[in-house]
């Protein structure tokens, strides 16, 4: 038999052991998982003029991993490289698309991770979690400003997108992300 | 030749655990076999990790004492000199190794040693053949069965040239023969190139004659006893089911094969399981049970037929199937939904096929009955090892599914709770009219519960106790 | 991707994760259907050249319509200026980008990608490594994905995405699986920081990185400075 608490992990800010990598990677595997059955929604709506408040509904979902990374592992660039880590696999196991994977992994980490940086990696609670949905939230609609030429669209319906957006980080990436955390403490398992 | 000395060690798994270890004092002697046991949790991976330099880097902290290894402190060394003298194969083959096919994995090993790629080859030419692996060279680890796996596993450890060679449960998925391919190489190792091994084990049985020295984990002084070889048992004479006229049920399966791979695991099967009857599946570590149960649950492909009720498994939507077929898991945290003992069966008592058989009371005190009472207000997860199997059985009791599979319920319980278990699950069966079907390794104190026994082995499913009505 | 450190054919990983990255971000800002057009031509030839499967290319090529047709579609009805233009523009960069990622995902295997990164971009070992054995478990993954739901079913009970109990299961076991894994690659050697044996040649001929820096300088140029449809 396994003991489940044969692994009470111990949290370093920087260093970046394998075990961190394998673990953030099998999230990443499982995440993979999740974003095939999310992606069956998305399709139906993206491949109609929808297609931006598809984005805008479910990038919540698809930036999960990132914050999810911080908040469990409490380091300097655990967003990013838990993003990225994520992207990688996706591309790897999941896609074709690895070029867009990468990237957008890498903008959307950079979004979360600056709102954890902005209260000096001390807040990894609610504070921490609000921030990185703002940094999110700017970061990626900056992104797609260009990449998905919302830049074209009329203010009103940015606007609408950006509240969406938010509502969806918020959720996904804010509050479902501090309800794991809570749910991963009250175990035990990691410190 | 390496000197290992574990002196005065007191470990725990947190400051302000209690100590798994306390002052302990061992030294293998060099070039010899030895058994360690003791019952699960009693800490014999802990003082395997210890040995293998992997405490305290991977948790816990040692509040006095050392591990040596001829006199430096093995946890001071860099993994890659550690391995030369000490390395270790784990319970779970499958999740020790990062690459996909044999040779990569020995590549990945030896790359670590910073070796020089001809030597690389040769000490992988050599391992090989020495293990008869050469047929396996490119084989992907996954396709592999648990025996074969544990070899590649073997192969790496000598392939680096570890002097000690510890074992932790290794035969956990590995089946009799591959067992004893094993057993014998490792015996091999031993006297021809004086490799020291230390092997832990739960169950004694195929040891006698083959071990030096027999340790006994005492879990309550925390430390190790010496016991004399000569108390391994022989062999076991295995003790029979008394088997039962069977009744008919509504889980059925005919021509069922099942395949990993392309190995085929299990046959052209059929069996009805009997309705309020509690059966033992018996046979080999790795011989299918367990997938099997997979199989019935739908989790894994299978070919061939499995009906509810007359109809095929797969016109039941997966949500219904589940309120149908139960599996009690091998491994207790696959099993939990919540995070606190009294959540868990809170939420079986909400959703219970059986409101009204399992009222408040009733519940209460059958919780009472396996001496959880106490502990329902803990964390799952932070219970013992026995104290989650009891808490997974009433929690999917409660439930009362009319087939509830359970795969090895009984680990890690001792002989009041075996006791408390048996006799619950044997009523509640009876009471509810489930199916019931068992995985245990363990055959004594069970048995007399069992109404009749399946045998698995060479692919083949047969009723050997019990007689079909 | 297949999984194996196959013989390469064609160019160095690390020079098409260059190519695949330093044309993908500026692409983001271009604004050219003629570009888009010929990026994605130029990947679907290497693709060609390199003899990937047909029938896998045809495949990914289509299910990316309806994302294509979408991006289309939706600047025809929500575009403010210029409409023709940018629906051309966006549904063709949805190829752009998806032609690009393929000309590495459908060419190297996972292992060679990793190992290329790690000698030519200095990515540590512990990534190269962890990703490897994480990768190598995906199967297990898939399992233990279907046993969390079924887990749950069992006990009348739905996890639906949102719901925080299925991802308190799904960091439990990552956390175990990968001390696991974890305990088992350091008693097997391996050492974070520490130098390996490099098994797998990888030559970078300079040509490449030419090759590379050339074709990032080139569409740079003509998307910046021609600005052409
Ligand atoms: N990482 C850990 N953190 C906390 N407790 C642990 C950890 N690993 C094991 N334990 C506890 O230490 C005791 C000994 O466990 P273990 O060495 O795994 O026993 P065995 O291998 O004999 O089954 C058990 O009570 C177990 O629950
Ligand atoms: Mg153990």
């Amino acid at each position: 038999m396994q003991h489940a608490n044969s692994q009470v992990a111990q949290v370093n800010p920087v260093r970046w052991t394998i075990r961190d990598v394998i673990f953030l990677a099998l999230i990443g595997v499982f995440f993979g998982i999740i974003y095939q059955l999310w992606s069956y929604v998305y399709y139906a709506l993206a491949a109609t003029p929808l297609k931006p408040y598809a984005n805008d509904m479910t990038i919540g979902v698809w930036i999960m991993a990132g914050p999810l990374a911080g908040v469990l592992l409490r380091k300097v660039g655990a967003s990013v490289i838990g993003e990225l880590l994520a992207a990688a696999v996706e591309m790897m196991l999941f896609s074709s698309w690895g070029a867009a994977d990468l990237i957008s992994g890498f903008i959307q980490g950079i979004g979360n991770e600056l709102g954890f940086a902005a209260t000096g990696y001390k807040n990894w609670d609610k504070l921490g979690l609000l921030m990185s949905t703002i940094g999110a939230t700017i970061v990626t609609f900056a992104w797609d400003w260009f990449q998905s030429g919302y830049k074209a669209y009329t203010p009103t319906m940015n606007i609408t997108l950006l509240i969406i957006r938010f509502v969806s980080i918020g959720f996904f990436s804010g509050v479902l992300v501090y309800w794991i955390r809570q749910l991963v403490a009250k175990t035990g398992l990691l410190k | 030749m390496d000197h290992f000395a574990v002196t005065n060690l007191t470990f725990a798994y947190a400051e302000d655990a209690p100590p798994i270890f306390q002052e302990l004092t061992f030294a293998p002697e060099p070039g010899t076999f030895n058994l360690l046991t003791g019952p699960s949790g009693s800490g014999k991976s802990t003082l395997l990790k210890l040995l293998a330099g992997l405490y305290p880097q991977y948790g816990g902290v040692i509040q006095s004492g050392q591990v040596t290894v001829n006199d430096t402190e093995i946890s001071t060394l860099q993994p890659f000199q550690r391995a030369a003298h000490v390395a270790m194969l784990f319970q779970n083959p499958s999740r020790q190794f990062a690459m996909r096919t044999v040779l990569e994995q020995l590549q990945f090993a030896l790359a670590n040693l910073q070796l020089s790629p001809p030597e690389i080859d040769r000490r992988i030419q050599t391992v090989l053949t020495d293990l008869h692996l050469t047929q396996f060279t490119h084989r992907a680890l996954e396709t592999l069965s648990g025996g074969e796996q544990q070899r590649v596993a073997l192969a790496s450890v000598l392939a680096l040239g570890s002097s000690l060679i510890l074992l932790d449960e290794p035969f956990a998925n590995v089946d009799a023969a591959g067992r004893t391919q094993l057993l014998a190489d490792l015996k091999t190792l031993q006297r021809t190139q004086h490799k020291t091994i230390i092997l832990a084990d739960h169950d004694l049985s195929g040891y006698a004659g083959l071990v030096d020295q027999l340790y006994h984990v005492d879990g309550t002084q925390r430390t190790l006893l010496q016991e004399s070889p000569a108390a391994l048992p022989a062999t076991t004479p295995a003790t029979p089911v008394q088997g039962q006229p069977l009744t008919t049920g509504p889980l059925a399966w005919h021509d069922l094969s099942l395949t990993v791979g392309d190995r085929p695991l299990i046959t052209a099967a059929q069996f009805t399981l009997p309705a309020s009857q509690l059966g033992l599946l018996s046979g080999d570590n790795g011989a299918g049970k367990s997938t099997l149960f997979a199989a019935l649950t739908r989790q894994r492909r299978y070919a061939g037929d499995i009906r509810y009720q007359d109809r095929p498994a797969k016109q039941y939507k997966l949500k219904q199937w589940a309120l149908q077929v139960a599996e009690v898991y091998q491994n207790s945290p696959d099993q939990f939904i919540r995070i606190q003992a009294s959540d868990e069966l809170a939420l079986s008592a909400q959703h219970s096929l059986h409101p009204t058989y399992w009222t408040a009371e009733r519940i209460a005190q059958a919780a009472a009955r396996l001496n959880l009472a106490a502990v329902l207000d803990h964390v799952s997860y932070a219970l013992s090892g026995g104290q989650q199997k009891k808490l997974q059985v009433l929690s999917m009791l409660i439930m009362g599914q009319p087939v509830l599979l359970l795969d090895e319920p009984f680990a890690g319980l001792d002989q009041a709770s075996l006791q408390a278990v048996l006799t619950l699950l044997q009523q509640t069966i009876h009471d509810l009219q489930l199916s019931a079907l068992v995985v245990s390794h363990q055959r004594q104190g069970v048995v007399s519960f069992m109404d009749y026994e399946l045998h698995l082995a060479d692919q083949q499913l047969q009723l050997i106790a019990g007689e079909a009505a | 991707m297949t999984q194996t450190a196959d013989t390469p054919r064609g160019l160095n990983a690390a020079t098409l994760t260059l190519i695949m990255i330093g044309i993908g971000f500026p692409l983001t800002f271009a604004q050219s259907v003629w570009l888009n057009t010929i990026v994605a031509g130029l990947g679907l030839l290497y693709l060609i050249a390199l003899r990937v499967s047909w029938r896998k290319v045809s495949l990914i090529l289509l299910i990316a319509l309806p994302l294509a047709f979408g991006s289309w579609i939706s600047f025809w009805f929500f575009g403010t200026v210029d409409r023709w233009h940018l629906a051309w523009m966006y549904g063709s960069r949805v190829y752009a980008y998806l032609l690009l990622g393929m000309i590495v995902t459908m060419t190297v295997s996972t292992q060679r990608w990793l190992v290329s990164l790690h000698l030519h971009f200095h990515l540590p070992n512990a990534f190269v490594f962890g990703l490897l054995g994480a990768l190598n478990m995906a199967d297990r993954v898939r399992h233990e994905f279907r046993r969390i739901q079924y887990s749950a079913l069992m006990r009348g009970e739905n996890l639906r995405l949102w719901n925080p109990l299925l991802y308190l299961r799904i960091v439990l076991v990552s956390l175990n699986w990968s001390n696991d894994l974890a305990e088992a690659m350091t008693s097997q050697g391996f050492t974070e920081n520490a130098p390996r044996t490099e098994l797998i040649a990888d030559p970078m001929p300079a040509w490449q990185w030419g090759l590379a820096g050339g074709l990032i300088v080139i569409y740079c140029a003509a998307a910046f400075g021609l600005r052409p449809w």
